[in-house]
């Protein structure tokens, strides 16, 4: 029996009691995802706790945002229940990240290679402006957990 | 008052000034933070850790996003006091690589100052396993700006 990507994907990243305490913890809901293309998109709320002296999201936290969709993104790709540990990940923050606004992630495949994958990911608001972008490179890694 | 005829104070003094104050950011709370050391003429300063359960990922390590959080924490509170808490330093950039897994627990972040300029500022930082090891080292860049006053 072939393995059925979309299925697998939308049960573990498609249910919030499926959802690890980090992705839990910054409100990842999923929108949507394509294993093929080897993309993500997810809405993230950020929690009170995440926020710096200046009342906007720390910037780890809003990293620890684009690292859950581009973690996503290269581990769907893989053609199987796989994780992808990042080994590099590279922030800009383009604006300040407000918050108790609905912000949306979306991370994406660049290359999948057979020892290295590249990803990137973009945060925006609803109105659509970029609040920050971020490049990483991860390696890819077949899991057997279900 | 020029930021220059500010009166600095002795390391141990505003290590002292940082763990009495009363108005942490949310974000230090959450990430078990506690200021240990301070090294004013060096531009370095060490955070210890304890990093809750609630960062884990699917293998139940820290999701690597929550490691780079600690150690922009440390970089952001090192301008902070290298500047005698005159500016505080917005993040541009932040790169980290992550050398090895971390479980929620005990770890610690040693940040230091490369160059606080007037428009920029270049910092790196390390974090460090329970067992002193290397976990993940990061490097930055951000925009000193006078702030008021941190509490």
């Amino acid at each position: 029996m072939s393995f059925d990507a979309r299925t697998y994907w939308q049960d573990i990243l498609g249910n919030p009691g499926r959802r690890p305490p980090a992705t839990a913890f910054v409100n990842f809901e999923l929108i949507g995802f394509d294993p093929e293309a080897g993309w993500c998109e997810a809405a993230f709320l950020a929690p009170s706790q995440a926020a710096n002296p200046g009342g906007n999201v720390q910037g780890g936290f809003v990293t620890a945002m684009l690292d859950e969709v581009m973690s996503v993104a290269g581990s769907i790709v893989q053609g199987g229940p796989a994780m992808s540990p990042t080994l590099q990940m590279t922030t800009s923050f383009i604006r300040p990240v407000p918050m108790g606004v609905r912000l949306i992630g979306r991370g994406q495949v660049v290359r999948q290679g057979r020892a290295a994958i590249f990803t990137e990911g973009w945060l925006r608001n609803e109105s659509g402006d970029l609040l920050a972008q971020a490049t990483a490179s991860c390696i890819p890694r077949a899991m057997d957990w279900s | 008052m020029a930021e220059t005829e500010k009166p600095r104070i002795s390391d141990a003094d505003m290590l002292a000034r940082f763990q009495g104050s009363k108005k942490r950011p949310p974000c230090s709370d959450t990430l078990g933070m506690t200021l240990v050391e301070v090294e004013q003429d060096a531009m370095r300063i060490r955070m210890d850790f304890d990093v809750p359960q609630m960062f884990a990922n699917p293998t139940g390590a820290v999701q690597g996003g929550f490691i780079s959080a600690m150690l922009d924490e440390a970089m952001s509170t090192c301008v902070i006091i290298a500047s005698n808490v005159t500016m505080t330093a917005p993040t541009l950039e932040m790169k980290t690589s992550f050398l090895r897994r971390l479980m929620p627990g005990a770890a610690s972040v040693e940040a230091r100052i490369l160059k606080l300029g007037k428009s920029a500022a270049f910092m790196e930082a390390e974090c460090f396993g329970p067992e002193g090891e290397l976990v993940a080292k990061a490097t930055a860049t951000a925009i000193p700006m006078l702030f008021k006053r941190l509490g």
